[in-house]
């Protein structure tokens, strides 16, 4: 195992991964089968228009950063009319003694947490858990990793790395499930009757947010079980933590984000719930709590703030060649996956994550607000490269390799000796000069005769 | 010591992004067959279309359902079940069918916009095991940029786009009807 400053590195975490070739097959055929969905959606729609969903997705993000202590204020404001209290935390640990102190001034016992990437963030659950409250996370997926005792693989399907034999053991020890049971239908069901009880005997409920409606003082929540409506709405506390970045100018924005979110999410054209919260209910209370938590640190840099336009469909996870066979649980980084990179790659000690892309870009393709992915991972390249921290291999061979290709003098002369190599060794001699690259691969076939240039020379050059 | 507030507000007026306008929403809806539109949407997403002359339709759907002994909640003006919405939120857990006013509907994703001020407790189409909303034809929006502009909801409420039953595809992306909230959803469209 490669460590780095005690943590391992994405190639070598992967690694591990890869040992068991069908699990990584089977892995990487679930997220293109949510990809392939997410074309037929996007088709649906229209070429032309889904074109233009993006576009206008991309400005209306950009808008909203570019005047986001404004927007922040307003949506504060407005929240206040309609009876909403905004707290405002500047990091994960002052986020969690908020929410602590509103549980504790409720006695609450018993939290129902619906998906919250952002709680993941701030690491809410053991937090509150130290402190004697039971925390229950109830969208089905968090349920069973939370049961497993493991992070989330993947932001949108947090337990894609698991097999439904897996969940079945898990659950006939943890809920009482029949012994052997597999079928997904049986165990949902399982899971709905385990969680009812939870919603029924809770003290509060904890959200996300999709979306927070400057203009109405209003949160928007999107989910396709329910689940954070059932915690939202049966006990009288209700609290949704965002962060800074979820803010959207009017309903004409969440109109235009509503269209594209489940669509490139899942392939659906809408999330079976989209639910508009502006204001508690009768008797109740509803908290909103706004994290920074590094944030406005990245809006620094003009390129790097690109990055919070994302709406955490999780798309990019889902096309990415190295998401797809590496998985979610190599990145060393909560959030995994290009837009994982793009948002954690600056707080990476490995030095290692910014390399686990091949930059070809189809997450950039695919990204519903335009984030410019590929562009945001290369720059991080550079960020560990100018301070030094490249891993000690990269840091030796990266000058030579830019001297050798800088040269068209060298870089001929060495392509010549290798065309000339290959023609005449067996494979099993060149294949190790091709390192980690030619371990799955086969070399290319040398031409027979000359080079490409001498052919391009002969051929086109004087025509 | 600076209050937390004051500090994000201090750190975002030292970001410099480029100045970018909120870009007018100038895409062209759809307006052929909303009815089939929205019907073919409903049933992509789980849910099923009835297409009703009037009132009379619905009162007999529901007798259907209490003549089978279930627990049957309309919320509807002229409708009846047999079950009244109760006091306490919680009670609502035993209820079978529950039936609501839409506000109006989208025909690209088959959503129903339900609003609390037309579901007694806001938690009244999450818990019912089977869900039912009646909607006028002519509140049928092509796409969600029509419709979530009319929501026009007021200070201290709650409003919900429901498509279809609830649903989850957690395990193995097998898709399963019926996660957390209603395990069915009929739409009701009154022509």
């Amino acid at each position: 195992m490669a460590l780095i400053g005690e943590i391992e590195s994405h190639a070598s975490a992967a690694e591990k991964f890869n040992k068991d070739e069908a699990r990584v097959n089977w892995h990487d055929k679930a997220l293109w089968a949510l990809r392939h969905k997410r074309d037929l959606a996007a088709e649906s729609v229209g070429g032309d228009e889904w074109e233009r969903l993006k576009q206008l997705g991309s400005e209306i993000k950009l808008h909203t950063l570019s005047n986001l202590a404004n927007y922040l204020q307003e949506f504060e404001a407005n929240c206040q009319k309609n009876g909403i209290v905004v707290h405002w935390a500047k990091d994960g640990k002052e986020h969690n003694e908020i929410i602590h102190g509103l549980l504790a001034k409720h006695q609450v016992k018993k939290l129902v947490k619906s998906k919250s990437m952002l709680t993941e963030e701030c690491h809410l659950n053991p937090y509150l858990e130290e402190r004697g409250i039971e925390v229950i996370d109830t969208d089905l997926g968090e349920r069973i990793i939370q049961l497993r005792q493991e992070p989330p693989s993947h932001i949108v399907v947090p337990a894609i790395h698991l097999k439904k034999e897996e969940v079945g053991e898990l659950f006939h020890e943890k809920i009482g499930s029949e012994k052997g049971a597999s079928c997904p239908t049986y165990l949902t069901k399982q899971a709905r009757y385990h969680l009812r009880e939870h919603f029924l005997t809770a003290d509060a409920g904890l959200t996300g947010v999709n979306m927070a409606v400057a203009s109405e003082g209003a949160v928007v929540v999107c989910t396709n079980e329910g689940n954070a409506d059932m915690g939202a709405n049966l006990p009288g506390l209700q609290i949704h933590s965002m962060g800074i970045d979820k803010i959207v100018p009017n309903l004409d924005a969440v109109g235009v984000l509503s269209r594209t979110l489940a669509r490139n999410a899942t392939g659906q054209p809408s999330t079976t719930y989209n639910t508009i919260y502006k204001g508690p209910k009768a008797g109740g209370e509803m908290h909103v709590v706004m994290v920074d938590n590094g944030r406005t640190k990245l809006f620094q840099d003009e390129l790097l703030a690109e990055a919070y336009k994302c709406i955490r469909c999780g798309g990019c996870l889902n096309t990415c060649p190295v998401y797809r066979r590496s998985s979610g649980f190599s990145y060393n980084a909560l959030i995994p996956g290009p837009i994982g990179i793009a948002v954690s790659a600056g707080d990476d000690e490995t030095h290692s994550m910014a390399w686990a892309c091949t930059l070809c870009g189809s997450c950039t393709k695919v990204c519903p607000t335009k984030v410019p992915l590929d562009q945001i991972i290369h720059h991080w390249r550079k960020v560990h490269a100018k301070e030094g921290k490249l891993p000690y291999g990269k840091r030796r061979y990266m000058p030579l390799v830019g001297r050798l290709m800088g040269s068209e003098m060298m870089l001929n002369g060495s392509m010549s000796v290798a065309r000339g190599a290959m023609r005449i060794l067996p494979d099993a001699v060149m294949k190790p000069f091709g390192g980690a690259w030619t371990e799955h691969r086969e070399l290319p076939k040398a031409p027979k005769t000359g080079s490409f240039e001498s052919w391009f020379r002969k051929n086109r050059e004087e025509k | 010591m600076m209050s937390s507030r004051n500090a994000i507000l201090e750190a975002l007026g030292r970001v410099t992004l480029p100045a970018a306008a909120m870009p007018v929403i100038d895409v062209e809806p759809n307006l052929e067959d909303l009815p089939g539109q929205f019907e073919a949407s409903l049933n992509k997403v789980g849910g099923t279309l009835v297409r009703v002359k009037g009132l009379a339709e619905i009162q007999q759907y529901l007798d259907e359902r209490v003549a089978e002994g279930q627990q049957v909640l309309s919320l509807v003006e002229g409708l009846k079940g047999n079950r009244e919405l109760d006091a306490q939120r919680h009670d609502l857990k035993d209820v079978d069918h529950t039936l609501v006013h839409g506000q109006l509907a989208v025909a690209e994703n088959g959503a129903v916009l339900i609003k609390d001020c037309d579901t007694g407790h806001r938690v009244a189409p999450y818990i019912t095991e089977h869900l039912a909303a009646v909607v006028k034809a002519d509140t049928l929006y092509p796409t969600m940029h029509q419709a979530v502009p009319k929501l026009d909801l007021a200070p201290g409420h709650h409003a919900a786009f429901i498509a279809g039953p609830s649903k989850t595809a957690d395990i193995e992306q097998a898709l399963v009807i019926g996660a957390h909230g209603a395990s069915s959803m009929t739409v009701f469209l009154i022509d």
